[in-house]
Protein backbone atom coordinates (compact mmCIF):
# COMPACT_ATOMS: atom_id res chain seq x y z
CA UNK A 1 0.00 0.00 0.00
CA UNK A 2 1.36 3.42 -0.95
CA UNK A 3 1.26 6.34 1.44
CA UNK A 4 -1.12 8.05 -0.96
CA UNK A 5 -3.51 5.09 -0.62
CA UNK A 6 -3.08 5.12 3.15
CA UNK A 7 -3.98 8.82 3.23
CA UNK A 8 -7.20 7.99 1.38
CA UNK A 9 -8.41 5.96 4.38
CA UNK A 10 -8.54 9.05 6.63
CA UNK A 11 -11.10 11.85 6.54
CA UNK A 12 -11.29 15.32 8.04
CA UNK A 13 -14.38 14.23 9.98
CA UNK A 14 -12.20 11.61 11.70
CA UNK A 15 -9.39 14.05 12.53
CA UNK A 16 -9.55 14.96 16.22
CA UNK A 17 -7.06 17.62 17.31
CA UNK A 18 -6.99 18.27 20.16
CA UNK A 19 -8.71 15.34 21.82
CA UNK A 20 -10.87 15.78 24.91
CA UNK A 21 -10.03 12.28 26.19
CA UNK A 22 -7.98 11.93 29.36
CA UNK A 23 -7.97 8.15 29.71
CA UNK A 24 -7.45 5.11 27.47
CA UNK A 25 -11.16 4.32 27.57
CA UNK A 26 -12.05 7.88 26.59
CA UNK A 27 -9.57 7.73 23.69
CA UNK A 28 -11.27 4.60 22.34
CA UNK A 29 -14.72 6.15 22.65
CA UNK A 30 -13.79 9.57 21.27
CA UNK A 31 -12.20 8.13 18.15
CA UNK A 32 -14.95 5.56 17.69
CA UNK A 33 -17.56 8.32 17.85
CA UNK A 34 -16.03 9.98 14.78
CA UNK A 35 -16.94 6.84 12.79
CA UNK A 36 -20.41 6.83 14.36
CA UNK A 37 -21.05 10.49 13.48
CA UNK A 38 -19.99 9.83 9.89
CA UNK A 39 -22.41 6.92 9.72
CA UNK A 40 -19.59 4.48 8.99
CA UNK A 41 -20.42 1.84 11.57
CA UNK A 42 -23.65 -0.04 12.11
CA UNK A 43 -23.39 -0.75 15.82
CA UNK A 44 -21.24 1.30 18.21
CA UNK A 45 -21.54 -1.15 21.12
CA UNK A 46 -20.33 -4.13 19.09
CA UNK A 47 -17.30 -2.25 17.77
CA UNK A 48 -16.43 -0.91 21.22
CA UNK A 49 -16.61 -4.42 22.66
CA UNK A 50 -14.33 -5.66 19.88
CA UNK A 51 -11.83 -2.88 20.67
CA UNK A 52 -11.88 -3.81 24.37
CA UNK A 53 -11.33 -7.48 23.52
CA UNK A 54 -8.40 -6.54 21.32
CA UNK A 55 -6.86 -4.42 24.09
CA UNK A 56 -7.29 -7.32 26.52
CA UNK A 57 -5.05 -9.45 24.29
CA UNK A 58 -2.28 -6.87 24.60
CA UNK A 59 -2.23 -3.09 24.43
CA UNK A 60 -2.16 -1.50 21.00
CA UNK A 61 0.13 1.16 22.46
CA UNK A 62 3.17 0.43 20.30
CA UNK A 63 5.46 2.77 22.20
CA UNK A 64 7.17 6.08 21.42
CA UNK A 65 3.95 7.92 22.26
CA UNK A 66 1.82 6.16 19.66
CA UNK A 67 -1.19 3.86 19.98
CA UNK A 68 -3.03 2.16 17.11
CA UNK A 69 -6.21 0.54 18.43
CA UNK A 70 -7.55 -1.67 15.66
CA UNK A 71 -9.79 -4.57 14.77
CA UNK A 72 -12.29 -6.14 12.48
CA UNK A 73 -16.02 -6.20 13.06
CA UNK A 74 -19.11 -7.14 11.12
CA UNK A 75 -20.46 -3.73 12.11
CA UNK A 76 -17.79 -2.02 9.97
CA UNK A 77 -18.47 -1.96 6.21
CA UNK A 78 -15.08 -0.74 4.95
CA UNK A 79 -11.49 -0.09 6.06
CA UNK A 80 -11.16 3.38 7.54
CA UNK A 81 -8.92 5.20 9.99
CA UNK A 82 -9.39 7.97 12.54
CA UNK A 83 -6.59 10.10 13.94
CA UNK A 84 -6.48 11.89 17.25
CA UNK A 85 -3.85 13.89 19.07
CA UNK A 86 -3.95 14.73 22.72
CA UNK A 87 -2.31 17.84 24.15
CA UNK A 88 -1.39 15.81 27.24
CA UNK A 89 0.14 12.31 27.05
CA UNK A 90 -2.34 9.59 28.06
CA UNK A 91 -1.47 6.28 29.68
CA UNK A 92 -2.29 3.51 27.17
CA UNK A 93 -0.48 0.55 28.83
CA UNK A 94 2.04 0.86 26.00
CA UNK A 95 4.76 -1.67 25.36
CA UNK A 96 7.44 0.81 26.56
CA UNK A 97 5.34 2.00 29.49
CA UNK A 98 5.27 5.56 28.15
CA UNK A 99 2.03 7.50 27.69
CA UNK A 100 0.80 8.27 24.17
CA UNK A 101 -0.23 11.44 22.37
CA UNK A 102 -0.78 10.15 18.84
CA UNK A 103 -3.71 7.80 18.27
CA UNK A 104 -4.81 6.03 15.11
CA UNK A 105 -7.94 3.88 15.14
CA UNK A 106 -8.05 1.38 12.29
CA UNK A 107 -11.36 -0.43 11.69
CA UNK A 108 -12.19 -3.02 9.06
CA UNK A 109 -14.87 -5.56 8.14
CA UNK A 110 -14.15 -9.27 8.78
CA UNK A 111 -13.48 -9.87 5.10
CA UNK A 112 -12.54 -7.44 2.36
CA UNK A 113 -12.16 -8.00 -1.34
CA UNK A 114 -9.00 -5.95 -1.71
CA UNK A 115 -7.28 -6.80 1.60
CA UNK A 116 -6.29 -3.34 2.72
CA UNK A 117 -6.48 -3.80 6.48
CA UNK A 118 -3.13 -5.44 7.27
CA UNK A 119 -1.19 -3.46 4.62
CA UNK A 120 -2.68 -0.25 6.07
CA UNK A 121 -1.72 -1.24 9.61
CA UNK A 122 1.78 -2.21 8.47
CA UNK A 123 2.27 1.06 6.57
CA UNK A 124 1.07 3.05 9.56
CA UNK A 125 3.46 1.27 11.95
CA UNK A 126 6.31 1.88 9.51
CA UNK A 127 5.40 5.56 9.24
CA UNK A 128 5.21 6.25 12.97
CA UNK A 129 8.40 4.33 13.64
CA UNK A 130 10.26 7.22 12.05
CA UNK A 131 10.90 9.91 14.64
CA UNK A 132 10.71 12.72 12.03
CA UNK A 133 7.15 11.64 11.17
CA UNK A 134 6.13 11.50 14.83
CA UNK A 135 7.55 14.97 15.34
CA UNK A 136 5.63 16.30 12.33
CA UNK A 137 2.41 14.62 13.47
CA UNK A 138 2.77 16.26 16.87
CA UNK A 139 3.12 19.64 15.17
CA UNK A 140 0.46 19.37 12.41
CA UNK A 141 -1.89 22.35 12.71
CA UNK A 142 -4.73 21.12 10.53
CA UNK A 143 -6.02 18.23 8.45
CA UNK A 144 -4.24 19.38 5.28
CA UNK A 145 -0.88 19.35 7.07
CA UNK A 146 -1.67 15.97 8.58
CA UNK A 147 -2.54 14.41 5.22
CA UNK A 148 0.64 15.83 3.70
CA UNK A 149 2.66 14.03 6.41
CA UNK A 150 0.85 10.76 5.76
CA UNK A 151 1.44 11.13 2.02
CA UNK A 152 5.08 11.95 2.64
CA UNK A 153 5.05 15.29 0.87
CA UNK A 154 5.02 17.61 3.84
CA UNK A 155 8.47 19.14 3.34
CA UNK B 1 -26.06 -33.94 20.58
CA UNK B 2 -24.82 -32.85 17.16
CA UNK B 3 -26.01 -29.31 17.80
CA UNK B 4 -23.80 -29.06 20.90
CA UNK B 5 -20.79 -30.30 18.94
CA UNK B 6 -21.45 -27.76 16.20
CA UNK B 7 -21.74 -24.97 18.77
CA UNK B 8 -18.33 -25.94 20.12
CA UNK B 9 -16.94 -25.99 16.61
CA UNK B 10 -18.29 -22.48 15.89
CA UNK B 11 -16.59 -21.28 19.08
CA UNK B 12 -13.36 -22.98 17.99
CA UNK B 13 -13.60 -21.31 14.59
CA UNK B 14 -14.07 -17.88 16.22
CA UNK B 15 -10.96 -18.56 18.31
CA UNK B 16 -9.01 -19.64 15.22
CA UNK B 17 -9.94 -16.45 13.39
CA UNK B 18 -8.96 -14.38 16.42
CA UNK B 19 -5.64 -16.22 16.79
CA UNK B 20 -4.86 -15.74 13.09
CA UNK B 21 -5.55 -12.02 13.33
CA UNK B 22 -3.45 -11.61 16.47
CA UNK B 23 -0.59 -13.51 14.80
CA UNK B 24 -0.86 -11.20 11.78
CA UNK B 25 -0.61 -8.01 13.84
CA UNK B 26 2.13 -9.51 16.02
CA UNK B 27 4.27 -9.66 12.90
CA UNK B 28 3.69 -5.93 12.42
CA UNK B 29 5.19 -5.20 15.84
CA UNK B 30 2.17 -5.19 18.18
CA UNK B 31 2.60 -6.70 21.61
CA UNK B 32 0.29 -9.71 22.08
CA UNK B 33 1.11 -11.31 25.44
CA UNK B 34 -2.27 -13.04 25.66
CA UNK B 35 -1.83 -15.08 22.48
CA UNK B 36 -0.73 -18.07 24.59
CA UNK B 37 -3.98 -17.91 26.56
CA UNK B 38 -5.98 -18.00 23.34
CA UNK B 39 -4.05 -21.01 22.12
CA UNK B 40 -4.55 -22.75 25.44
CA UNK B 41 -8.29 -22.06 25.28
CA UNK B 42 -8.29 -23.50 21.77
CA UNK B 43 -6.64 -26.71 22.93
CA UNK B 44 -9.20 -27.14 25.72
CA UNK B 45 -12.06 -26.58 23.28
CA UNK B 46 -10.56 -28.96 20.73
CA UNK B 47 -10.59 -31.79 23.30
CA UNK B 48 -14.37 -31.48 23.59
CA UNK B 49 -14.98 -31.94 19.86
CA UNK B 50 -15.27 -35.40 18.30
CA UNK B 51 -12.18 -36.39 16.30
CA UNK B 52 -13.91 -37.02 12.93
CA UNK B 53 -15.71 -33.67 13.08
CA UNK B 54 -12.52 -31.89 14.06
CA UNK B 55 -10.62 -33.57 11.23
CA UNK B 56 -13.26 -32.44 8.72
CA UNK B 57 -13.01 -28.92 10.10
CA UNK B 58 -9.21 -28.87 9.82
CA UNK B 59 -9.37 -30.14 6.23
CA UNK B 60 -11.90 -27.47 5.25
CA UNK B 61 -9.99 -24.75 7.10
CA UNK B 62 -7.17 -25.14 4.61
CA UNK B 63 -9.61 -24.06 1.87
CA UNK B 64 -11.92 -21.63 3.59
CA UNK B 65 -11.51 -18.93 6.22
CA UNK B 66 -14.80 -20.15 7.66
CA UNK B 67 -15.20 -23.92 7.48
CA UNK B 68 -18.46 -24.00 9.41
CA UNK B 69 -21.21 -21.63 8.32
CA UNK B 70 -24.84 -21.00 9.20
CA UNK B 71 -27.84 -21.84 7.04
CA UNK B 72 -30.45 -19.15 6.65
CA UNK B 73 -33.59 -19.54 4.59
CA UNK B 74 -32.28 -22.93 3.41
CA UNK B 75 -29.24 -21.18 1.92
CA UNK B 76 -25.61 -21.99 2.79
CA UNK B 77 -24.08 -18.70 3.97
CA UNK B 78 -20.66 -19.90 2.81
CA UNK B 79 -21.36 -20.19 -0.92
CA UNK B 80 -24.91 -18.76 -0.98
CA UNK B 81 -26.32 -21.78 -2.82
CA UNK B 82 -29.80 -22.96 -1.91
CA UNK B 83 -29.83 -26.37 -0.25
CA UNK B 84 -32.05 -29.21 -1.51
CA UNK B 85 -35.24 -29.45 0.57
CA UNK B 86 -34.35 -32.98 1.75
CA UNK B 87 -30.96 -31.83 3.06
CA UNK B 88 -32.47 -28.83 4.81
CA UNK B 89 -34.98 -31.12 6.55
CA UNK B 90 -32.20 -33.50 7.57
CA UNK B 91 -30.19 -30.63 9.01
CA UNK B 92 -33.04 -29.54 11.25
CA UNK B 93 -33.32 -33.04 12.68
CA UNK B 94 -30.05 -32.54 14.60
CA UNK B 95 -29.07 -36.16 13.95
CA UNK B 96 -26.00 -35.87 11.74
CA UNK B 97 -23.33 -33.43 10.63
CA UNK B 98 -24.44 -31.96 7.31
CA UNK B 99 -22.10 -30.46 4.76
CA UNK B 100 -23.06 -28.22 1.84
CA UNK B 101 -23.34 -30.24 -1.37
CA UNK B 102 -21.90 -27.35 -3.33
CA UNK B 103 -18.92 -26.06 -1.30
CA UNK B 104 -18.46 -28.82 1.28
CA UNK B 105 -18.58 -26.51 4.31
CA UNK B 106 -20.04 -27.83 7.58
CA UNK B 107 -23.49 -26.38 8.11
CA UNK B 108 -25.41 -25.38 11.23
CA UNK B 109 -28.97 -24.23 11.42
CA UNK B 110 -29.86 -20.97 13.13
CA UNK B 111 -32.84 -21.13 15.49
Amino acid sequence: MTREELAGLFSEARFVVPMRARTKEEVLEELLDTFVREGLIRNRAIVLEMLHKRESLGSTGIGKGVAIPHGRSTAVPDVSIAFGRSAQPIDFDAIDGKPAQLFFMVLAPPQELNNRYLPALGRLVELVNESANRKSLLAAQNYAEFVAIIKGDSK
Amino acid sequence: MIKKQLELLVALQDLDIMIREVEDVKQLGFDTPSLDKLEQAREELKEKIGKPLYATYERLKARYKRAIVPVKGDTCLGCFMRLPTSLAAKGREDAAVITCENCGRILYWLE
